[in-house]
């Protein structure tokens, strides 16, 4: 009897008994290694002794290991931290809110919005790139880009919040999210096709998505954007547990239905749209580590799950990271092939021999 | 059966049924006998008319091309063009016949062209290159895009409408090239690659060849495909002799470069997002470089044109290259530092030795490099040489390179 009530305790409430405790230690541990590992792995053979003298007190004889510790591997973990975290977290928020276990970051068109604006920079380059407004204004090259992404993720995120705001229903929404993300990508699958083929492989390799591109400068722009939005996730945890019990019930409990889905759609707009435009977009990660989480953690309680998602996120990403960059070879795969053909089997796994997928 | 040959037939079996009609006695015996006499009498005619046009032609010899062949059969031609894979070569051959010949026996599974074209659709700048190159500039009556070009005279064909756009290849428009009907559609393409886009215009009886000439292993055997365009136009007199100048010329430079005491280092490309495309050790790329006396460090990668490198594999090289070539559209040092800052800290970054191949850039934004560059492999060389050792060419000025700053 008593252990009934400590699980109920656990799931409904999220209390964390000593086996959570013990797979939180456990992530963390090997959030670590993994991030060591990510540093110290790579194209290029590097000693450990030397990296580890290069990560704490950045000098070493030979110049090109500090450039790629520094220049390359560093930002790429960050990185690979805050595409885990922001990614897992907005596709946990999504699936809630619809209450849909196949809804993700992108399935409010957010990432096609981004790849919008994307795509009219890279395809029309010569027209767009040269306009005399935006060579005022002195931006080029990356941050170009991932201006132009964001702005793309924006506008889409506007009309789905001026959308949701006059319909109450969130299956419907779910349905005009799906729509909005069909038109935009064939509006850019119409550029492609009267494109020239070398702007197409250059957008086609952003499609891939890449942690790479990030260098240090997009970092601190990048891990602000993050830290905002996984604030207002937490902050919006106990509005997504009343959620989760129906929005009637929410109601009930005195909760402004709509007020609290604008806060979750623009928390997850940030953080699928911010990385998005620095990374590409990456699949998968969104949708599997939710489930990862409720399976591993058995809890719907998102006070538990918000943190337990940037962790599993977190070291998937790493993993990832990892096995793409194929240490030892002189090529690196694109992250978007790896996530979904190491995550998969992982996600499959983990749901199938618990059998405990809740929370819908 | 070609076109031509089932006409021929059409026309005897109408004369036979008409001669049937008015004398019935005689017909039967008579007809047969003229209609089995009048196909040799016809094809008597047209070797006759073949031999005196095969006496124009040189027959030319292909000494550093691997992707084709030509093999001369009586007043016939036959083009092969190969696909080396790791086992083995796959052939797709094409019966060059001069014009109003009929086809000869045995070839049902070859397309037939007929020589000298007169009509060609080009679907990339290097099929305006090779016609020039065979001072044949009028034959371009299609193009896949009308900006890109650089020759004078096709230029000048365009202003006059006498060239059609036909669209790039996969949204081709079928309608404009079935109206211009052109003799033959050069199109750039992986000889492995299957023909189905095409299938449609081969359907219509025009005949497609896809030239690989980017997989050569040389800069002089992706230049020698103009011979291809000179058993075309029967111009194989013409074209030799021009190539034999360009390759005693690229010869002599390249000893010239090998024979440099010093390598320079040299990387090449834009890499994006982390990934970097760098031609092997059997592109023709990398023959340049060592032919123009630099030091490549993927010389010895065997594969088939670029691989994908992580820039961490490349970044220690870069950060101690001495020059840097073909930064793509990049044109300025402020765009390579706007698109990743990383880069500022390459050598030839700081010490302003990045070079582009942007200088023949014409209004339209066409660039001569990928026209009259590929056949041109000796200036490109010195180009390279002139770079990489200015003391050996004192006095030559750069064609299609320009610093960047």
């Amino acid at each position: 009897m008593k252990d009934k009530i400590q699980l109920y305790d656990e799931y409904v409430n999220g209390a964390i008994g000593p086996v959570k405790k013990f797979i939180i230690g456990f992530l963390i541990l090997f959030i670590l290694v993994f991030f060591m590992l990510d540093i110290a792995l790579g194209s290029v053979a590097i000693p450990f002794k030397e990296i580890v003298k290069i990560f704490f007190s950045s000098g070493s004889d030979n110049e090109a290991w500090i450039y790629i510790v520094e220049k390359i591997r560093i930002p790429k973990a960050i990185t690979a931290v805050l595409v885990g975290c922001g990614l897992s977290v907005s596709g946990l928020q999504m699936q809630t809110l619809f209450r849909n276990p196949l809804a993700g970051p992108s399935v409010l068109g957010i990432t096609a919005g981004a790849s919008l604006g994307v795509a009219l920079i890279m395809l029309s380059a010569g027209s767009i790139t040269s306009l005399y407004t935006i060579q005022a204004l002195g931006i080029s090259g990356s941050w170009l880009i991932i201006l132009a992404s964001s702005a793309g993720a924006a506008l889409i995120m506007m009309i789905i919040v001026a959308i949701s705001s006059a319909l109450r229903d969130n299956i419907i929404m779910l349905i005009v999210g799906v729509m909005i993300a069909n038109i935009t990508l064939s509006i850019i699958s119409i550029w492609q096709y009267f494109s020239a083929p070398e702007q197409i492989k250059e957008y086609l390799l952003w499609t891939f998505g890449s942690l790479g591109g990030v260098t240090e400068h997009h970092l601190q722009v990048l891990a602000i954007v993050i830290v905002i939005g996984l604030f207002i996730s937490f902050a919006s945890s106990k509005l997504l547990d009343a959620l989760l019990l129906g929005e009637n019930y929410a109601r009930s409990m005195g909760l402004t239905v709509n007020r609290a889905r604008i806060l979750i759609i623009c928390s997850t707009s940030i953080l699928a749209g911010s990385i998005t435009a620095f990374c590409g977009p990456i699949g998968f990660i969104g949708i599997a580590v939710p489930h990862l989480a409720r399976s591993l953690f058995n809890t719907s309680n998102h006070r538990i799950l918000i943190p337990g998602c940037c962790l599993i996120g977190t070291a998937l990403m790493l993993v990832c990271d990892i096995v793409s960059q194929m240490p030892g070879s002189q090529t690196a795969l694109p992250i978007n092939i790896i996530t979904a053909l190491i995550g998969s089997p992982v996600v499959i796994w983990v749901i199938v021999s618990r059998n405990n997928l809740r929370g819908f | 059966m070609t076109e031509k040959s089932r006409n021929s037939n059409q026309a005897c079996r109408k004369w036979f049924s008409h001669a049937c009609s008015h004398i019935v006695i005689l017909g039967i015996i008579l007809s047969i006998g003229i209609y089995s006499c009048q196909q040799p009498k016809t094809q008597q005619h047209f070797t006759e008319k073949a031999k005196s046009s095969a006496r124009h032609f040189v027959k030319t010899t292909i000494k550093y091309a691997k992707g084709f062949d030509i093999k001369y059969v009586g007043d016939y031609k036959i083009v092969q063009i190969l696909n080396h894979s790791a086992q083995k070569t796959d052939t797709t051959q094409f019966v060059l016949i001069q014009r109003g010949n009929p086809a000869p026996a045995g070839f049902k599974k070859s397309q037939i062209i007929e020589i000298p074209v007169k009509k060609l659709i080009g679907m990339s700048s290097l099929q305006i290159a090779m016609a020039d190159f065979a001072e044949s500039p009028d034959i371009i009556t299609g193009l896949n895009s009308l900006m890109y070009v650089n020759s004078p005279a096709v230029r000048k064909n365009i202003k006059a409408g006498k060239v059609k756009e036909v669209g790039e290849e996969g949204s081709i428009n079928t309608e404009v090239i079935i109206s211009v009907h052109p003799d033959l559609i050069m199109a750039m393409g992986n000889p492995s690659a299957s023909l189905s886009r095409y299938q449609t215009i081969e359907n219509a009886g025009i005949p497609v060849l896809l030239i690989s000439e980017w997989l050569e292993s040389t800069p002089l055997g992706r230049a020698e495909w103009v011979k291809l365009m000179a058993a075309l136009l029967n111009k194989e007199e013409l074209v030799d002799r021009k190539f034999a100048v360009i390759e005693k010329e690229y010869n002599r430079l390249a000893e010239l470069g090998r024979k440099a005491g010093d390598k320079p280092l040299v990387i090449i490309g834009m890499p994006y997002k982390g990934s970097w495309f760098v031609p092997d050790g059997t592109s023709f790329m990398a023959r340049f470089f060592k032919d123009a006396g630099a030091d490549y460090s993927w010389a010895d990668i065997k594969g088939t044109g670029s691989m994908p490198l992580s820039f961490e594999s490349i970044a220690p090289i870069a950060l101690k290259a001495d020059y840097w070539v073909n930064t793509g559209t990049v044109n300025t040092k402020a765009e390579i530092a706007a698109a990743d800052e990383r880069y500022t800290y390459f050598k030839p970054f700081k010490n302003n030795t990045i070079y582009n191949f942007n200088k023949r850039i014409n209004d339209l934004g066409s660039n001569d490099y990928w026209e009259s560059g590929v056949v041109n492999p000796h200036l490109v060389l010195s180009d390279f040489i002139k770079i990489m050792h200015p003391e050996l060419l004192p006095s030559y000025e750069l064609v299609y390179y320009k610093k960047i700053l």
